[in-house]
This record gives C-alpha cells, structure tokens and sequence, in this order.
C-alpha cells in the first residue's frame, strides 16, 4: 500500500499523466469531435468501428480522460498539498541546514569580504551559526511549487463545475419580441444592428431582462466581448441572422399582416395556389442580358438582397425573384416585400457568480505560484572565514550570481562537496 | 510600409550572411559587423511594428502576418538581452537564423491591414496575444541555446562552465516561456468566457496551446528531478521548438477552429 501511495504521488506519475493528456489531446484535435456516426463511416470507412470503440469521436468526454484527469488531481493533491506541512518544515530550520554545508568555493579574505558585501547589499537576512553566518532571503519561494500545484488542482475543480454545470440555451429572437425562458425569466429584444455608424461590423443587441419574481433589469447594451449580467443569467450576443419580411393585404378588406420568412415558407392561399418562400439571398449581379446570378455568402449585412420564391398557381410552379419594395398580386392578396430584418442569436446562461469568480481566483493563484517559483528562488548562503556554500531548494540561480565574484577571488579552485 | 518590412528583412538576412562568415572563417570583425548590422535591422524591424499600430490603430498582432513578424521581433528582443545581459555570443549563431526564418514566414503571409472583427476588439487581446509573443519567442531562443549545447557538447574538450551556463539559461528562458505561455492560456480562458461563453471548448489552437505547455511542464519537472540535464534536455528544447512552431501556424494551416482569423 506504501509503495502504491509512492507511486501515486511521486513526479513520475505526475509526468506520465501529463505526457497520456498531451497524446490524448492530440488525437482529439487530429480526429474531428462529436460528428455523426454516418459522418465517421464515410470518412475512415474500416477504422470507423476502432474509433468509436476507443471513443476517440468525444475523447475530451470519454471515461479515460476523465480518469487521467481526476489521477492527476490526485497526484496533484498527494505530492503537493499533503507535503505542505514538511515544507513549512523544511523552509524553517533553512539556515541550520545549510550552516551545516561544507564549503563548495574557497575565496581569500577579500573575496570573502566582498560576497558579504555583495550579500548585505543583496538585503539578505543573516543569522550568526556558530563560526559561519547565513544569509537567506525570498523564503517564500519554497511556497512557489505549492501555490502553482494548488491552483491547477483548483483549476481542474471549478473549471469541470463551470464547463458542466451552467444551463445553456441559444435563442433567436426578433427586434421588437420577447423570449420566455422554462423558469419564466423573459428577455426582450428592443433592436439590433449588425453595423456601427461608421459601417464597422459591430453586432449591438439592446435588451431587457424581467425575472420570474418580477425584477426588471434596465434596457442594457449587448455585444461581442461585453456579455449582460442580472440575476443569475448572463447573456451573450452569440450569433445573428437575417430574415425576409412581407406584407400579405387582403385588397377586398384592406386588413394587412407582415410575415418574418426565416426559412422556407408556404403561405397558402387555397390547396391549389400559394407562395412558397424558399430563401433570402444577401447580394446579386445582374448581367446586361438580365440574367440575375445569386450570391450566398457576404460579411455583415446584407448589402443587395433579392427574395427567391416560387408561385404555386393551380398546381403550377413558376420560380421568381422580388427585391425589397416590389409587390405582386395573386387571387386578391398583394405581397409587399419589405427590407429584410436583422435579428441577434442570444446564448443565454445561468450559472452561479460565484463559480466564474472562484475560478477566475485559482488563475490568478496559478500566476502568482509561477511566478514565485521562478522568479522568487529562495536564496540560502553559508559563509565563513575559509569561504561559502549555497543551500536552499535551488541554488543553481545564486551559484551562477556569484560565479563572476568567484573568479576574481577563488582561493584554491572550485571544491565538491 | 512593406518596405520598411522588407528592409528590416533583408537586414536581418545581411546579419545571418556575416554571423556565419565571420564563424566559418574566424573573423572577430565580421562577428562584431554581424552583430551591429543585426541591432539595426531590429531597430527598423521596431519602427515598422510601431509603424504598423499607428496605421492600424491598434496592437498590431491580429493575423498570421502580424503575430507572426510580433514573434520575430520578440525572439530579436530576447536575442539581444540574453547576448547582452546574459554574456552569451554563442548564441547569436543559433538565433539570428532563427530570427530570419520566422521573419521569412511573415513575409509569405498576406500583409494588408485589416479591421478588427468584433471578437478581437477586447482588453484581453493585448494581454493574451502579447504573452503568446513573448511565450513562443522564449522558447525559440531557447531551442536556439540546446542546438548551441548540442554542438558544443560534441567538442572533444567541451567547456563544462560554458555548458553550464548555456543549460542554465535555456532553463530561465523555459521559465520565462512557460509563465508568459500560463498567461496565455488562462487570459484566453477568461477572454474566451466573455465573447464564446465558455471558457474552454477544446479548440484546437486550445488544445496546442495547452499541449505545449504540458510538454514545457514536463521539461520543467525533470530538470527538477536533477537527473536530466545536459544533452537530454538541450534536445528535448530543439524537438519542442518545432512543437511551438505546429501550435503557432501548423494548427492555423492544417485545423479549423474558433481561432481561425486569418
């Protein structure tokens, strides 16, 4: 069982998880991700039936991943934050331990003169052991490996509860409308653009949330990078979209209604004639003969749409093309089509503040232990008439400082301890 | 403006010519030209970045041209203080290549200046993408120090404090790295919670990004170990080079994905 635990929170274990996430990392990135069955078939036709086996389609959910990941929790948890109490240990009898040191690099009286010069200089703490003094400062750079391995094991914890727990929901919702949420909270839509004044992509939704006790959040600005926080939802100006709209008059009674024609549309007039909307293009180029060529793709707004529907005329279909402001007439119905409307696609999240604040914390810790591991090392000198030897957990960054000093006063040569 | 480009480029290019004549034929002075000549393609190389903001009006790191002529300025920047403070002319053999090898990337990549889309247009850009610069720079300069250890070590008397210094300083410049690539990855995380909802999605420049940084975690722990150093690690910085460079433009050219921005 010992030897089991030794294993469990030794650095080598540590590695070996480490290098299994890295290799399943890199399968997850080389092999596309939560696809279809049908699509994996077609595209690795015989080792389709391996990678779903392997579950190497949604290996970032797959039960070994995890497993990699709650065993370096575990390594994490077993070599660093059960051996904090031996490091506050280990960190307070510093100078004893290296008094204890027997000296590495004999200097002359002046070199030795110099180095407690250069160490007082350095704002070193000294403490007189016996014939020698030590000189230690940064102590808490030992704290620096430890800080670093708690924030990843708390990373590794709030960041699962932020990825998992949050209820996520994508909505479109037209300007002007609202949208209910199962728990009641309603979101309304004032407007939407899809530019700024000076033409910029800039997608700009202005909302109002209403929770289901009745509190009303004020009209906010919602766009790309600045989600809107009230209660415990936050929404996110996620995607937009752009729908067609007619104005169907009934000629006899003058009564009209306007239509949003997000997708293919059928507005029936009798079971033998209708409109069949098919699709709102965003731009087109007519050719001098008049031929009209549609383009599917543009950034932003639509500059130049064009509306392609089809007549259903006694069980006839003829195809036709209508710009904004034209209107026809069929059976005593006009259809007026209109300037297509922009409408935002909302993500909206509840999840508590907490959680992102807390996660948000364990990443600025993670910062703050490298940085002390790397930039803080604590320094520990033992120096004494015949010369000096550095201690502490890492003395390579001092030994390197103090190797031009040894150059100029080296006594004997360099000695091993 | 390209022309400032390509006048630090060619600069650059005279600098590499001269460092491996002067190596070759053991010439202190071309040496010390090479060197001077490449402090002054880094100074025009400096004026086009600023140049290139100004027009831009922003940091100008938004695309693969951008990040990638922000990466050599880095790796200069990093050349000079570690030639400079760390005493290291070694070095210079191994970096000015470097320098210009990633400049030659840039100048393949489509130059225009371009607006910033929406998602870009945040506090965090300047945060996550200037620490990617200086995270992938530092582990160039780095690699450049194990390719520096790896033929110094073949001599057949090797200046062990040389070798010491070299090993020594490719772990500080890892350090570095890894602080700035911590940086990167957890100011994306943050960033990427306010624009995409989440803070993780398990893209795949994520993915790299958090790849590289196990691979220079694992560099980092055995070091500690002790029992790795020397040879063993020099080589294990140059194969890990190559691994930033996958994560900086192979992900960018081979895989699509949220960072896809051109």
């Amino acid at each position: 069982m010992k030897r089991i635990l030794a294993y469990l929170r030794s650095m080598r274990f540590g590695i070996l998880l480490l290098v299994l996430i890295a290799a399943c990392s890199v399968v997850g990135t080389v092999i596309p991700q939560e696809r279809e069955v049908a699509w994996y078939a077609q595209t690795y036709s015989s080792f389709h039936g391996a990678i779903l086996l392997l579950r190497f389609d949604r290996i970032f959910t797959s039960w070994y991943f995890i497993l990699l990941l709650g065993l370096l929790g575990l390594n994490l948890t077993l070599c660093s934050i059960l051996r904090v109490a031996s490091v506050v240990r280990a960190a307070k009898s510093e100078s004893e331990r290296t008094a204890h040191l027997r000296d590495t690099v004999l200097l002359t009286p002046e070199g030795v003169a110099a180095l407690r010069d250069k160490l007082l200089g350095m704002r070193c703490r000294v403490e007189k052991l016996g014939e020698c003094e030590v000189f230690t400062k940064r102590s808490l750079g030992r704290y620096g490996t430890f800080l670093t391995h708690l924030a990843i094991l708390l990373t590794l914890v709030f960041g699962a509860l932020a990825l998992y727990t949050p209820t996520v929901t994508d909505q479109r919702c037209m300007p002007g409308e609202s949208i209910r949420m199962s728990d009641g909270t309603e979101i309304w839509v004032q407007d939407f653009r899809i530019t700024d004044e000076t033409g910029r992509l800039d997608y700009t939704s202005h909302i109002r949330i209403t929770l289901p006790n009745g509190r009303r959040s004020e009209i906010a600005e919602l766009k790309v990078n600045h989600p809107f926080r009230f209660g415990g939802c936050k929404l996110f100006q996620q995607s937009f979209g752009t729908a067609g709209s007619v104005t169907v008059t009934n000629l006899e009674t003058g009564g009209s209604d306007v239509f949003l024609l997000d997708e293919m549309s059928y507005l029936t007039i009798d079971s033998r004639n209708a409109i069949v909307f098919e699709q709102l293009y965003p731009d087109f180029l007519r050719a001098p003969d008049g031929e009209v060529t549609l383009i599917t793709r543009t950034e932003g707004a639509y500059p130049n749409p064009i509306y392609a529907f089809e007549i259903l005329a006694d069980g006839e279909y003829t195809p036709s093309l209508a710009v904004p402001g034209d209107s026809l007439e069929i059976l005593g119905l006009r259809f007026t089509f209109n300037t297509p409307v922009d409408y935002p696609g909302l993500r909206i999240k509840q999840v508590p503040t907490l959680l992102n604040s807390l996660l948000i914390a364990a990443f600025c810790l993670m910062i703050l232990g490298l940085f002390i591991t790397f930039f803080c090392e604590p320094v520990a000198v033992k120096l004494d008439a015949e010369g000096y030897a550095v201690g502490g957990p890492k003395p390579e960054r001092m030994r390197v400082e103090l190797a031009a000093l040894d150059e100029k006063y080296l006594r004997e040569g360099e000695k091993e301890t | 403006m390209k022309t400032l480009f390509f006048a630090a480029f060619a600069v650059y290019a005279v600098s590499v010519v001269l460092e491996f004549t002067g190596t070759a034929f053991k010439k202190e002075k071309l040496l010390r030209a090479a060197w001077i000549v490449f402090l002054a393609a880094f100074a025009l190389h400096t004026i086009f970045f600023i140049a290139r903001g100004v027009a831009a009006r922003r940091l100008p790191l938004s695309n693969q041209f951008e990040f990638a002529n922000g990466f050599a300025w880095g790796a200069a920047l990093l050349s000079i203080v570690v030639c400079g403070r760390g005493r290291a002319d070694w070095l210079k053999i191994a970096a000015l290549p470097a320098v210009l090898l990633i400049m030659t990337y840039a100048a393949l990549q489509p130059m225009e200046i371009r607006d910033l889309m929406p998602a870009l247009r945040s506090a965090w850009f300047g945060v996550h993408i200037g620490s990617a610069v200086l995270a992938y720079a530092a582990f160039v300069i780095a690699g450049c120090i194990g390719v520096r250890y790896l033929v110094f070590s073949k001599r057949e008397e090797p200046d062990n404090k040389a070798l010491d210094q070299m090993d020594y300083l490719s772990y500080r410049l890892v350090s570095f790295g890894f602080l700035f690539l911590t940086v990167v990855i957890l100011s994306g995380a943050i960033w990427a919670e306010q624009a995409w909802s989440s803070f993780w999605s398990w893209d795949p420049k994520e993915v790299w990004a958090l790849i590289t940084w196990i691979i220079y975690a694992v560099y980092l722990h055995l070091r500690l170990r002790g029992k790795h150093r020397g040879k063993k690690m020099a080589l294990f910085l140059v194969v890990a080079v190559f691994l930033v460079f996958f994560t900086f433009a192979g992900v960018n050219t081979l895989m699509h994905g949220m960072h896809t921005y051109g």
